[in-house]
């Protein structure tokens, strides 16, 4: 499969010189994706491949579940509303049409106004990748763990939670990671100050 | 052995100060006789905060450190991020530029996959084969020495090309290396692969299936080693791969020997690129036309490589400004070291180190 | 003076009989520290390396520098060690690997041996003597990796004892005795030479079980550097440590002082002067221990007892049926 879309593609770059090879390499996923140079329409169709599987997710886990859908580049970027984060990622596992069954990123962003945790998801058998994300408020920042579901993001959450402070309900061994258990606060929250919060010797608070 | 004796368990703390954890990296494993009933991987004791360090950092100014992630195959890092970096802006990068990443970054993995095999046969008590494989380690190193002026931490790729053309001669040294690293491969693949007492303790220990390397988000050799063809060089072509020849090789039992031979094998999938990559080079400048300060436009990108260890991906937000809002690292080392826990529970304390060591991670990734 | 095997014990062959030991045990010292510098040479040219070659021309001083900068490092006991008991035990694994030196024959004119009627046996029970120094260290250390170490080894050596004393059996059954010099005579004279080669089976498993009697890779469970750290003697230091290491040295002279006796015909050979010959082979002995070193990994512990039970002893037991088979036919 994955050959004779290399064929095809290599037959291109011949005619174009310089084959810029960022291009290509983009459209790589999703051949229907294969657009040119103007970033828009790459949007636009990521826009729509977003869409339809917000329509999935919806038929299936009620409307509202999807808050909005976005892109960046080729990427269809979905946000989900995190009362159902954990059932809107097993049924982009689970369901047939959908498969996205490999976790590539988990990542979580500090906004200021709220915390952010954003997932790339694979499809192994079709190649494909989207992007979900759900929101939670910086103060009692909870979401649903998905380490039951996935337990390759057990890590993953351990450090969103040890560095952003994100409580993730459900998830079987919610330590810090990096940060050792005496340390105060979450480095990675934008409003974190390395002076305030001096890191504790032999357990006890400085100062 | 027999289920009435009553034996006590006893808690062995390996690392963070143990030579084979290959680094600071610290498992304290609970041991009933010989047999492991649970272990828990203890990590972050080579934390710097790459993350956190990156958001007060020029996008140029990230590059170095990300030498220090996996420093054994610091080029792939560096490519990581400038490229991650030119997606967000849509850069067109200078062909040779692009042809010394692939020579580079190829050569790296080799180098990276060489110390594998040293390493993890040092592990398995064989001592020889660790001092082997740094000579050719060293033939790589001294061309990225003349290259770049460095031999770990290269801090060689800028957004919008590379820093150094290649000097004078240097591709012809590639050139002559490849014939050289062939030979090495096939000797190492004689003397190794079938070595009895090797094959006896590498042969179905460490098993992951392939329902657990997709659950576990396992990348890289640990993915591939359990048949699933997933090479993002073939599966989401970045750089120039998808004009190179070369195959994903797979592994079918997901076995620590499978792991190993899939080193082996990349290596000469490598060598194949870079030989296509050397004949094809062509002349031009090195670094395109980039803005003296780098802005990435607002919004949020992702791309990920295929490292030496598995899917090395760079996750930028950005609001506009000339540093990032946020950089996460994804790291496959980290990511990898999971399944361990998993893989040693229920084996004996003498396969420890088998499997650990065919995981194959590199502190400064797992810790960034 | 040099024929006192067989006078009654006088005075003066009472101080010939010391003067002869602590010259061996001189020699031995002597040996040992050119074995281990021999070991690192040959593994370093092994390994694509130089060796050492720092200390003295050619880095032959090496070996005394390592040994006078242990002698002079700290005594270090831990804190919730078995005092007494760590203290003794490198001592005791240290004193055997001596005491069975007086068995070997070194040249055609026993000068310095012991014309030991049991011979074999003595050097097999002496050095299991070993294990029990080497068992208390681990025990003693009050250390997790010390005491595993420690329980591999005894059961590595003990179980490794048993094949190789069925391989001598052979030998023993060839040359009717016990004693190692009757045994170097039996072999010149015998019809098929040297043991080796009525007796390749036993040799081979003789030098398999020797490799794991000294806890050498590919079976060096006991301290194996990348999974124990070192061991049972992790946790010593200084001379305590040197003892060890210089028993474990010395045994290595000594196996292969025995497998050059009972297989390789002792001393016996034409034109060179018997010394020499001895040195040869058991340099040849030695020299395979390091190359075997430098080629294999180390073996899993379970596949380790298992080839011994399994198919060293069935084998080495086969070899002896063989042996009184072939002799009552021939």
């Amino acid at each position: 499969m994955a050959e004779d879309k290399q064929a095809d593609k290599v037959a291109s770059s011949e005619t174009v010189e310089k084959a810029a090879p960022e291009k290509t390499a983009k459209a790589a996923p999703a051949k229907a994706a294969k657009a040119p140079a103007p970033p828009d329409p790459r949007v636009e169709q990521a826009k729509q491949q977003g869409e339809a599987i917000k329509v999935a997710i919806e038929q299936k886990l009620g409307a509202g579940t999807v808050e909005e859908v976005i892109a960046s580049k080729e990427v269809p970027i979905l946000r989900i509303a995190s009362a159902k984060w954990r059932e809107a990622i097993t049924f982009l596992r689970d369901d047939p049409e959908q498969r996205f069954d490999y976790i590539e990123l988990f990542a979580g962003t500090d906004y200021k106004d709220y915390i952010e945790v954003v997932l790339y998801l694979h499809a192994m058998s079709r190649g494909t990748y989207i992007s979900v994300k759900t929101r939670t408020p910086r103060e009692q920042a909870v979401l649903p763990s998905l380490a039951p579901v996935f337990p390759g993001v057990n890590w993953e959450e351990r450090e969103v939670f040890d560095l952003l402070g994100v409580t993730f309900e459900g998830h079987p061994d919610l330590r810090r990671i990096m940060m050792w258990d005496g340390w105060n606060g979450h480095p990675l929250r934008k409003d974190y100050s390395e002076f305030e919060n001096m890191p504790q010797r032999g357990g006890e608070p400085r100062g | 052995m027999s289920t009435s004796l009553r034996t006590e368990e006893m808690i062995l703390n390996v690392g963070p100060q143990h030579p084979s954890t290959h680094g600071v990296f610290r498992l304290v494993v609970t041991l009933d006789g010989e047999q492991i009933i649970d272990a828990d991987p203890v990590v972050g004791y080579l934390h710097r905060g790459t993350e956190k360090l990156a958001e007060g950092l020029q996008y140029t100014q990230i590059i170095p450190y990300t030498d220090r992630l996996d420093y054994l195959a610091a080029m792939l890092n560096n490519y990581a991020l400038v490229h991650t970096v030119e997606y967000a802006l849509d850069l067109e990068i200078p062909a040779r530029a692009e042809y010394l990443r692939v020579i580079v970054m190829e050569l790296n993995r080799i180098a990276s996959h060489l110390l594998f095999l040293g390493t993890y046969l040092l592990d398995l008590g064989a001592m020889s084969p660790f001092l082997y494989v740094f000579q050719e380690r060293e033939r790589i190193v001294q061309l990225f020495n003349e290259i770049c002026g460095a031999r770990l931490t290269y801090n060689y790729m800028r957004v919008g090309g590379v820093k150094w053309d290649a000097p004078p001669g240097w591709i012809e040294k590639v050139r002559d290396f490849i014939p050289f690293m062939r030979e090495k491969v096939k000797m190492y693949d004689k003397l190794i692969s079938g070595n009895e007492i090797f094959l006896h303790r590498v042969r179905g220990i460490g098993v992951i299936t392939k329902e657990d390397a997709l659950q576990y988000s396992l990348s890289g050799i640990n993915l591939r080693s359990t048949g699933i063809a997933f090479d993002l060089r073939k599966n989401r072509p970045y750089s120039l791969y998808n004009q190179f020849e070369f195959d994903v090789v797979t592994g079918k039992n997901g076995d620590c020997f499978d792991r190993y031979y899939l080193h082996l094998e990349e290596i000469r999938q490598s060598l194949r690129i870079v030989e296509q990559a050397v004949a094809q080079i062509p002349e031009g400048p090195v670094l395109g036309k980039v803005p003296k300060l780098i802005r990435v436009p607002a919004g949020e990108y992702y791309r990920s490589i295929e490292g030496a260890r598995g899917e090395l991906g760079v996750y930028i937000v950005s609001d506009g400004k000339d540093k990032p809002y946020r950089l996460k690292l994804r790291r496959p080392s980290f990511v990898n070291l999971q399944i361990l826990r998993k893989l040693l529970i229920g084996q004996s304390m003498a396969n420890l180190i088998a499997i650990l060591g065919a995981v194959d991670i590199v502190l400064g990734e797992v810790d960034a | 003076m040099f024929s006192w095997q067989t006078q009654p014990l006088t005075w003066m062959h009472f101080l010939g009989m010391l003067i002869g030991a602590v010259i061996v045990l001189f020699l031995v010292l002597f040996i040992v520290m050119y074995t281990i510098y021999f070991e690192r040479k040959v593994i370093g040219w092994m390994q694509n390396r130089i060796g050492p070659n720092r200390v003295g021309p050619f880095g032959l001083l090496q070996s005394a520098a390592d040994v006078f900068k242990l002698l002079l490092k700290e005594d270090i006991i831990p804190a919730n060690a078995d005092r007494p008991m760590f203290l003794i035990a490198p001592i005791i694994a240290f004193v055997p690997s001596f005491m069975v030196l007086a068995v070997i024959p070194y040249t055609a004119t026993h000068i310095f041996t012991a014309g030991l009627n049991v011979g074999v046996l003595y050097y097999i029970a002496l050095s299991s003597i070993s294990i029990v120094g080497i068992v208390l260290g681990g025990w003693a250390s009050n250390n997790k990796y010390s005491l595993v170490g420690g329980l591999r080894s005894a059961a590595q050596m003990i179980s490794y004892e048993i094949p190789l004393g069925l391989s001598i059996l052979g030998v023993i059954m060839l040359a009717g005795s016990l004693n190692l010099n009757t045994i170097v005579t039996h072999q010149a004279t015998d019809r098929f030479g040297w043991y080796i080669i009525p007796q390749i089976i036993g040799f081979v498993v003789f030098v398999i079980a020797a490799i794991a009697e000294l806890n050498r890779t590919p079976f060096d469970l006991p301290e194996a550097e990348s999974e124990l750290v070192a061991g049972y003697f992790t946790e010593y230091t200084g001379f305590r440590f040197a003892f060890y290491m210089l028993a474990e040295y010395v045994y290595v002279f000594a196996i292969s002082a025995l497998g050059t006796t009972l297989f390789l015909g002792g001393w016996e050979g034409p034109f060179l002067p018997s010394w020499l010959w001895f040195a040869i082979k058991t340099s040849a002995f030695i020299f395979f221990l390091f190359w075997v070193r430098a080629t294999m990994p180390r073996i899993r512990i379970d596949q380790l007892m298992g080839f011994a039970w399994k198919v060293l002893i069935p084998v080495a037991l086969f070899n002896i049926l063989l042996t009184g088979a072939l002799s009552l036919i021939l």
